[in-house]
């Protein structure tokens, strides 16, 4: 869980790095603008969740996925982040399938028995499930 | 020390002399530098320094092994834990999948760019370059779908 409230905050740095890479050269970012922006991005973060959640459990679901994140971008009018959020994932899915394999590879080296540890059994099912959920 | 300085000088002007032509060589050089700062007669530091001439080799071939890239290429500017923990201060949230949070990451990092963008118009039109609060603040009030953080910022 959170420790510490600063815990909340985004990395300063990274968020000086993305408005810069936004705007054009020879452009700066006042101190209180970039707060002011990173305070929005802190709450474009709570409002996208809570509107999620919302869709989520409107359709029965306990779990929110990339698709009701999607879904609920286009209801809010972010519908021009979905293009390239959709290519991101299909990215990600793919890093991710990687390192799965890569994992499942080294394991089976490893050791021949296949209940290694049943929590990661466990994490490896929820994933599962996930998948086929955004399917 | 004044003393000393006292004596070097002494020495210093005798090689217009030509005594003692090695010893005097020395003390001119010295005494020189001495003149030249002003009032110390502390000895000019050696120039042949010439010793520091091995780290740099240590350091290029350490330098060259850091700069390939990481073998696992990240996706994300911003770290997928912190948005994760933001997502749960919602009470209603029960399990996110870690799709649905790197959708929220990526989606974060456009709004971040998205809102900058638009504060910009604001900055130019008042011919400024550098993004202040208040251009922040007009862009969030002009756009509709930034509605929800109106007020927001006043905390």
């Amino acid at each position: 869980m959170v420790e510490r409230i600063e815990d909340l905050n985004l990395p300063n740095a990274v968020i000086a790095r993305l408005i810069k890479d936004a705007l054009p050269d020879g452009s700066n970012v006042s101190k209180e603008a970039r707060v002011a922006i990173a305070k929005a991005a802190s709450v474009f973060v709570i409002f996208i969740t809570s509107s999620s959640t919302a869709l989520a459990h409107k359709q029965n679901h306990r779990t929110i996925t990339a698709k009701d994140i999607l879904q609920t971008l286009n209801e809010l009018d972010f519908e021009s982040f979905v293009p390239s959020l959709t290519q991101d994932l299909e990215a990600y899915r793919k890093m991710v399938k990687d390192k799965k394999e890569s994992k499942a590879n080294s394991k089976k080296d490893i050791s021949t028995g296949d209940a290694t540890a049943s929590s990661s059994s466990a994490a490896a099912a929820a994933a599962a499930d996930n998948e086929d959920a955004n399917k | 020390m004044a003393s000393e300085d006292l004596f070097q000088n002494d020495y210093s002007e005798e090689p217009d002399f030509g005594q003692d032509l090695d010893k005097n060589e020395e003390m001119n050089t010295e005494a020189a530098a001495a003149e030249s700062d002003g009032e110390d007669a502390e000895p000019a530091p050696a120039p042949n320094q010439t010793t520091n001439m091995s780290p740099p080799a240590n350091k290029t071939s350490n330098g060259s092994k850091a700069s390939e890239p990481e073998p696992d290429g990240k996706l994300t500017q911003l770290p997928m834990g912190r948005i994760r923990n933001i997502m749960k201060l919602d009470p209603d949230l029960q399990i996110a999948s870690n799709e649905a949070v790197f959708a929220v990451t990526k989606a974060v990092e456009l709004f971040i760019e998205s809102l900058a963008r638009e504060s910009f118009t604001y900055t130019a039109q008042a011919k400024k370059k550098t993004v202040q609060k208040r251009d922040v603040e007009l862009a969030i009030s002009a756009v509709d779908s930034l509605i929800f953080l109106d007020g927001a910022l006043h905390f």
